[in-house]
């Protein structure tokens, strides 16, 4: 094999000027040394950062400040039915952000914010973040 | 001093009472040391449930924010004494804790989570 890209090599380093049969085994050793040396250097792999890096992945509350008073935000992760908080599996949050929605709507619910059995009829045309399919 | 902030709701009135209860409800604040930060109106809207209070049953209320920094030690007497007014539905007060530092939200912990409930 490895005399096959040997004389592969020697044919791809032969000048497209016929090469006199005097060319002495010498010769030929050191065109295919300096060949070698420059394909060493073209070839080695560019130091870079890897450019199919997927972006970090965040929830949807990322970098947002969730607040006991923003009722509309809040409306977002429990169900339009009963009023119940959506678990972790259906909001898809990061552990922390659960926590703070799930402490701001107890909160919210308990000040006289937010409903505790129904989700506010001017929300309910909201987007929908959670994406669970209620069977109708 | 801690800062605290009192979530009001107030039974849906005219315009000069409600000033009139918010003036009250400062002058108190004032008269056991506290220094008022701001005061927000969060609009008058429909209560999420009904509210039965001093002898009646609320449907609306006016919902107002006050922001100020006070000695502990008055935050049991001021929630006692705004319970005994007539005009204050529900009164509460919150620590307001400086936002933390933002460390890192979301990613690598996002990871886990979602390898955790994948497997």
């Amino acid at each position: 094999m490895f005399a096959l890209s040997c004389s592969r090599l020697l044919l791809q380093a032969l000048p497209k000027q016929p090469v006199t049969p005097r060319a002495t085994a010498q010769c030929i050793r050191s065109l295919r040394t300096s060949q070698q040396e420059t394909l060493k250097k073209d070839d080695m792999p560019i130091k870079m950062e890897n450019p199919f890096k997927s972006p970090p992945k965040t929830c949807i509350l990322c970098n947002v400040t969730v607040d006991f008073k923003n009722v509309q935000l809040l409306s977002q992760f429990i169900s339009p039915h009963t009023g119940r908080i959506y678990g972790r599996h259906i909001t898809g949050l990061c552990g922390r952000k659960q926590k703070e929605v799930s402490k701001a709507i107890k909160k919210a619910r308990s000040m006289g914010f937010m409903s505790v059995t129904l989700k506010d009829p001017q929300f309910i045309k909201d987007p929908d973040i959670c994406g669970i399919k209620h069977s109708e | 001093m801690p800062r605290y902030e009192l979530c009001v709701i107030l039974k849906a009135m005219q315009r000069p009472e409600t000033a009139a209860v918010l003036r009250r409800t400062v002058e108190t604040l004032f008269e056991r040391g506290a220094v008022v930060r701001s005061l927000e109106n969060l609009g008058e809207r429909r209560l999420p449930y009904k509210i039965s209070k001093h002898d009646s049953r609320h449907t609306h209320g006016g919902y107002f924010s006050i922001d100020f920094h006070a000695s502990p030690k008055i935050v049991s007497e001021l929630l006692d004494h705004l319970e005994r007014d007539i005009d204050v539905l529900r009164p509460t007060v919150l620590k307001k804790d400086i936002e933390l530092s933002k460390t890192q939200c979301c990613g690598t912990q996002s990871e886990k989570a979602k390898s955790a409930t994948s497997r």
